[in-house]
């Protein structure tokens, strides 16, 4: 076997609903102080919905980012870009050293805002054309890469509400095989009407603040918003001096192998993935000292989630958490949204709190309610799950 | 860390424009003179039953069905990997909901038709009929999407977590939106805008393999030093000819110039007049490929001069799509 290179996160940069970067969202985290709320920017009819929007408009983003009024561009290819900006900033990475970077996206959605919107003008008329071509995952992934430059090679990732932890999980896999020394990896997804209404048709979104892990969940609210990661390998970041943030230790990628929409009874692809996580770390499960959940406050993803969890950690069950109830389920984006929140938890030495809970679930495990503030954490496990099983776990350690 | 590995193609199924699952094509081509042709599908009840035929979409059907066929000509049950491109995913689901949702608004929308317009249901729909609960992964970059699966499943063999891998990439075309990929510009003057559903099954031992896999290695605009280096690793123990990308199309073959100038007296080899142009293309040059080295000929309908090639050191798929995604994948005879 070959591969045996150490990959650490030299950089990270994130825009969600609880803060537009990495000392916004740590803030929001230790006062508790949700994102979800009211809708303010996407026009829909299901107004009834609350959701975690990231609180700029397109064109906000688009000044921030500074791309001319009138570039055809999307609202996920626009918070990518934020997430990234931020990541390269903080990892020291200018336009010349992304021709020896890899880029590694996830998103599902792409350029659906867009293609919703303009839709009638592509059948009937040649007036929104160039929208033609932000329609696809593909050309999101561009958008965001080419406003800092040609990176080494990109591609993207679409495994639904896991994307972005299995972008993650590739560009490890790149770095750990010398394929490049800085892989750049994460997600970014935008609500659009289009997922809103296709979660609202499968009945899992809550009417009300969503309540993961709590006995009355009633389904999820959406977020969005993107989150990136610099990956590097452990001599080249030395050799560069760069600073490190933390290290990506071990990570697995199952499929539960169930159902398209659901999670079965056992939570067998939740624990294959959190197992092969763990052992690619050589760590055993009571090393992990705090589970950033999936937890998503559908009844059938926390109850899953909870067995597999039990059945991973037995009696040691760690401090575990869902951060959705404060950023709303920010689904392909969600992998690495999450990635951050570990790391900010890693370095600041806190434990997210699982917003939105107040009463047990039956054979449910009782979510992390205190920020236990001063805490030092060495290891922890995030957890990302898509439709179709795609199961995806990380885990993120503390570097001395 | 310079990566030495090889990996046998056990099998390599098609369902495109061409007679479905088979190679009739390389002696007696299908010929169309439209610019759009959907796919010959097969008869899917020796794959699927008729209850779950209904509940999906065209695409599904005939990822499972290549699929499938892939595992059952190579022997392998159960894969340790599946790992899928898609340009569009499951495309006339996502126009089925989304003409919906635009002209009659947000109240009668369709969970069937919102679950399969997600990328990964291909995938997952294979992991769920075949009970697989190993690594499971969809990449969607445009044409670039069957290039980037393979070169995960190829890392995957690298870092030792696998033996065996099913990779596919699977792409279907609606009226509405082959419309829309001209305007666009992904399908360009001459081309015939087609669907796709390619499975080929990869894995460390086995027998009666196509051939073996020897190196995927995937390029953002690449220099031109960096071409010439990669092309001079690639080829080194010298090959029969090169898998390119080209149509017929000025625009989209002048992208492959540089083969002319870096691999002079090359034979270079056309698959998309056969198979057409989509999302999956280059899935469809990759199973060509295959088929020529198991064959040990290349049939007149690839090549340039229209003159069959004997086929015994191997071939170089090369992949260029908008003149800034570059993959090259070597493929070379077993026991060479």
């Amino acid at each position: 076997m070959t591969g045996d290179k150490s990959v650490l996160i030299t950089g990270c940069g994130i825009v969600s609903a609880i803060g537009q970067d990495c000392g916004q969202v740590l803030d929001s985290l230790l006062q508790v102080r949700t994102g979800v709320g009211p809708l303010k920017y996407l026009r829909t009819e299901h107004t009834e919905f609350p959701v975690g929007e990231v609180k700029l408009s397109d064109e906000e983003m688009e000044r921030m980012m500074g791309i001319a009024p009138g570039t055809p561009t999307t609202r996920t290819a626009l918070m990518g870009m934020i997430a990234l900006h931020e990541a390269l900033g903080e990892a020291k990475l200018g336009r010349d050293d992304l021709k020896e970077c890899g880029f590694v996206n996830g998103t599902t959605v792409g350029g659906m805002d867009k293609s919703e919107q303009y839709y009638l003008d592509f059948i009937e008329n040649d007036s929104r054309n160039a929208y033609i071509n932000t329609h696809d995952c593909g050309s999101c992934s561009e958008m965001i890469a080419d406003r800092f430059g040609r990176f080494k090679m990109i591609t993207t990732i679409s495994t639904a509400c896991s994307s972005a932890a299995n972008a993650i999980e590739m560009a490890a896999d790149m770095i750990r095989l010398g394929e490049a020394d800085i892989v750049v990896a994460g997600g970014s997804e935008c609500i659009t009407k289009f997922h809103l209404n296709g979660f609202n048709s499968l009945m899992i979104l809550d009417h009300d603040q969503c309540r993961p892990f709590d006995a009355g969940r009633a389904g999820l609210n959406l977020g969005e918003g993107a989150a990136f990661v610099v990956l590097e390998e452990a001599s080249h970041a030395t050799a560069r001096n760069a600073r490190v943030l933390a290290r990506l230790s071990g990570y697995g990628n199952a499929c539960d192998a169930f159902h398209q929409t659901a999670s079965s009874p056992d939570g067998e692809g939740a624990y294959l993935a959190m197992s092969k996580a763990l052992a690619m770390a050589g760590l055993k499960p009571s090393d992990i000292d705090y589970v950033n959940a999936h937890g998503t406050g559908t009844p059938n993803n926390d109850e899953s989630e909870s067995q597999a969890m039990m059945r991973v950690f037995g009696k040691d069950l760690p401090p575990v958490s869902s951060t959705k109830g404060m950023t709303g389920h920010t689904t392909s984006a969600s992998g690495a949204i999450e990635t951050v929140i570990c790391i900010l938890a890693l370095r600041n030495g806190f434990l997210p709190v699982n917003f939105g809970f107040s009463n047990p679930m039956d054979n449910g495990i009782v979510p992390n309610m205190e920020l236990n503030r001063g805490c030092k954490l060495r290891h922890v496990l995030c957890n990302s799950f898509g439709f179709g099983g795609n199961d995806s776990s990380l885990v993120i350690s503390a570097v001395e | 860390m310079e990566q030495k590995t090889s990996v046998k193609i056990l099998s390599a199924k098609q369902i495109t424009i061409q007679n479905p699952l088979c190679e009739e094509w390389m002696e007696n081509p299908l010929e169309y003179s439209e610019d759009y042709v959907r796919a010959v599908d097969p008869d899917f009840k020796q794959f699927i039953s008729a209850g779950d035929a209904r509940r999906m979409g065209k695409l599904l059907k005939r990822a499972l069905a290549t699929s499938l066929s892939a595992l059952q000509e190579g022997g392998i049950e159960n894969p340790d990997a599946i790992i899928t491109g898609t340009g569009f995913g499951s495309i006339e689901n996502t126009e089925l909901f989304l003409d919906a949702l635009v002209r009659e608004g947000e109240q009668l929308l369709k969970p069937t038709q919102f679950m399969q317009s997600t990328h990964n249901t291909a995938s997952s729909l294979i992991g769920i009929h075949t009970h697989c609960h190993g690594y499971n992964s969809t990449y969607s970059q445009k044409g670039f999407s069957f290039d980037s699966a393979l070169y995960d499943a190829w890392m995957q063999f690298c870092v030792g977590r696998i033996k065996s891998a099913l990779v596919g990439s699977h792409d279907e075309m609606s009226p509405v939106f082959s419309g829309f990929v001209r305007k666009a510009g992904h399908v360009r003057e001459g081309e015939i805008c087609s669907e796709a559903a390619i499975s080929v099954l990869l894995a460390e031992n086995g027998d009666n393999a196509y051939c073996t896999l020897e190196g995927v290695k995937l390029f953002d605009t690449p220099s031109e030093e960096t071409l010439r280096k990669v092309l001079a690793d690639m080829t080194a123990g010298s090959i029969d000819a090169v898998m390119t990308g080209m149509s017929g199309n000025r625009d989209n073959d002048l992208w492959y110039g540089f083969l002319n100038a870096m691999l002079p007296g090359v034979p270079q080899l056309k698959y998309k007049p056969v198979f057409g142009v989509n999302f999956s293309s280059s899935a469809t040059g990759f199973y060509s490929a295959a088929c020529c080295i198991r064959e040990g000929r290349i049939p007149a309908i690839l090549t340039t001069d229209g003159k069959p090639l004997e086929c015994r050191k191997g071939i170089l798929a090369v992949n260029v799509v908008e003149g800034r995604h570059y993959s090259f994948s070597l493929l070379k005879p077993c026991g060479k």
